[in-house]
């Protein structure tokens, strides 16, 4: 009896701190997002943090990103387009390769790289500076943390994965047109159709806003997750790998309803 | 990464790295959409169509409305009238309305694979162009539709394929009596006999041949002979002294007295001139002889009256004479 009710108890615990995490999360994207339409945010220290995070997150990756998406996009766009001819398909090849990676693969990968990368570095970083009591001394100092360290990383990254995935995505349609019709101008035409049947309006902003949610989920859910570690050097492991299951777990949340809101 | 706060003078140019990525990736971003909308055709001036179907299955927002393969418009909005009838409207850019004029088709074709398609026919591009705005009827044709009429009419097909292929239909009995034709072809008759059904009715046909051939030798004799003839004759008719000959002399006869006989009706005619004249005086003596005629009339009249007064005069002498009974008087 005693250890049903030991169960139960652990079990309702595990499930309020979960919930209060999750709450935290959101909480602190909020937060993150009002300060950063907030002008007075800006000054030459919140820019140099941006500056850094963007050229951490996204320049330096840049090169070899790039060419990962040129060359897994070239791959894809000739399964689907080689596949869609032995079918009798032609003619969906380019809709469907489009479809495929500018409006789900591409964004989603982006998302994933930077996670990986830039979203581990940010967490371990978040979290050693709550166990070394960084944070509590820039409090005392009368610093916002929360203003001059979190909140442009937020935005920092934000920009990195959006401006990722233009770059990659822009360059996706121009490798498609090459695969599909070949080195030549005469089929901008047919071109400009399927790309007007893809990007409707409802495309367009869905694709927008999967893309902004990405890059907060990216920066805001590994800041959570550092802030969230008991003050335990042993807890610091423990908090990165936490914050990027979450991490995880978000983005595939979001890429599921962005399908859900264009096909269903 | 970012553990120790990296001073920004650290890292080379990271202003202007930054501040190119933002800016391409902006830059990037406002093409792109303007480029979407550009082939959305926001940009561009169009008119409209409105395509009135009963059942508008498979079609979509977006869809091509395609001219000879083409695309040329695509559509814009569906709605439903009160009627229950789908009103699809389809933009079409200025610059490919060219292709559609009043006599156009509209069709909605659905295949087995693949989505619906709409498609445009204009035969005569001389006609004039389709105003903006205009309302046509979409045919539709499906091909899954005629699938289940088509599967019935081809069982018919297979169930009559069926009955002429069993062993005993007549297909296969008429090629069991052509076969036993051509056997019979292969007899020593050849055709003959196959045609006649046996070699007696064969060999009855090639007797009757044979006498044909042997009376067409005899004829050929006698129309020899009816030559021979021919000769004959025409040397009696035309020759030397033959009966032309003679038929001619006859002629000549005839002719000379054919001319006495001309002669004869010139004097003829002379008489009757005569006869013509002697007419004439007739006529006068008539007159002549009615005014004679006139005073004969008196006369009688006058003889009448002596008559009577010699009557009288008798008549008294035979009273005062009655013994003389054959009195003669002579009349004057």
């Amino acid at each position: 009896m005693q250890s049903v009710h030991q169960f139960l108890t652990r079990v309702g615990a595990g499930f309020i701190g979960w919930l209060k995490s999750w709450r935290g999360i959101l909480r602190f994207a909020a937060q993150a997002a009002v300060e950063a339409f907030t002008p007075a945010l800006y000054n030459s220290a919140t820019r140099s943090v941006v500056q850094k995070q963007i050229y951490f997150t996204a320049w330096q990756i840049l090169p070899g990103f790039t060419l990962f998406a040129a060359v897994l996009s070239y791959v894809l766009i000739q399964i689907v387009v080689t596949t869609a001819r032995d079918f009798g398909l032609s003619d969906y090849a380019l809709e469907v390769s489009i479809r495929v990676l500018v409006l789900e693969l591409l964004p989603l990968l982006t998302a994933l790289f930077v996670a990986l990368r830039s979203g581990a570095a940010i967490n371990t970083e978040v979290a050693l500076m709550n166990i070394n009591n960084e944070i509590r001394a820039l409090e005392e100092a009368g610093v916002d943390p929360m203003r001059f360290e979190f909140t442009p990383r937020v935005i920092g990254g934000a920009i990195s994965v959006f401006a990722l995935t233009a770059l990659t995505s822009v360059l996706a349609l121009i490798l498609a047109y090459l695969a599909v019709y070949g080195f030549q101008l005469w089929s901008l035409p047919d071109f400009n159709r399927v790309m007007g049947q893809v990007f409707t309006p409802a495309a367009f902003v869905i694709l927008s806003l999967k893309s902004l949610a990405f890059g907060l989920a990216v920066t805001v859910i590994p800041i959570r997750a550092g802030l969230e570690a008991p003050r335990m050097m042993f807890f610091a492991p423990i908090a990165v790998l936490r914050g990027m299951v979450r991490l995880f777990f978000v983005l595939m949340i979001i890429e599921v309803a962005s399908l859900a809101l264009a096909y269903i | 990464m970012e553990r120790a706060p990296v001073p920004a003078t650290l890292i080379r140019n990271l202003e202007f790295k930054v501040g190119l990525l933002l800016v391409g990736t902006l830059v990037l971003a406002l093409a792109f959409l303007a480029y979407v909308l550009h082939v959305r055709g926001v940009f561009e001036p169009s008119q409209e169509l409105i395509l009135v179907a009963d059942d508008a299955e498979g079609v979509s927002v977006g869809m091509p409305l395609s001219f000879s393969g083409f695309p040329i418009g695509r559509v814009s909005r569906l709605d439903l009238t009160d009627q229950g009838q789908v009103r699809v409207h389809v933009a079409v850019p200025l610059k490919s309305a060219r292709w559609l004029r009043e006599s156009s088709r509209f069709t909605l074709e659905k295949g087995l694979v693949g989505g619906a398609k709409i498609r445009a026919f204009s035969t005569n591009l001389a006609d004039p162009p389709l105003p903006d705005g205009a309302e046509r009827s979409l045919l539709t044709g499906d091909a899954t539709q005629e699938i289940p009429v088509l599967v019935a009419k081809v069982k018919a097909i297979l169930a009559n394929v069926e009955a002429m292929t069993a062993g005993d239909s007549s297909i296969n009995r008429a090629l069991a009596h052509a076969d036993t034709i051509s056997g019979r072809m292969a007899g020593e008759y050849g055709v003959l006999e196959g045609v006649l059904g046996g070699p007696d009715k064969a060999r009855k046909i090639v007797d009757a041949l044979d006498r044909a051939n042997s009376l067409l030798a005899n004829l050929n004799g006698v129309s020899l002979k009816v030559d021979q003839m021919l000769v004959k004759a025409d040397q009696r008719v035309f020759g030397a002294g033959g009966t032309m000959d003679r038929t001619d002399q006859s002629l000549a006869q005839v002719n000379a007295i054919l001319a006495d006989v001309r002669e004869s009706l010139g004097k003829a005619d002379a008489i009757l001139r005569e006869a013509q004249a002697a007419a004439a005086n007739v006529n006068a003596i008539t007159a002549d002889v009615k005014g004679a005629t006139t005073d004969l009339a008196s006369l009688r009249a006058e003889v009448d009256e002596s008559l009577r007064k010699v009557n009288h005069l008798i008549n008294e002498i035979n009273r005062k004479w009655p013994f003389a009974r054959d009195v003669e008087l002579k009349l004057p």
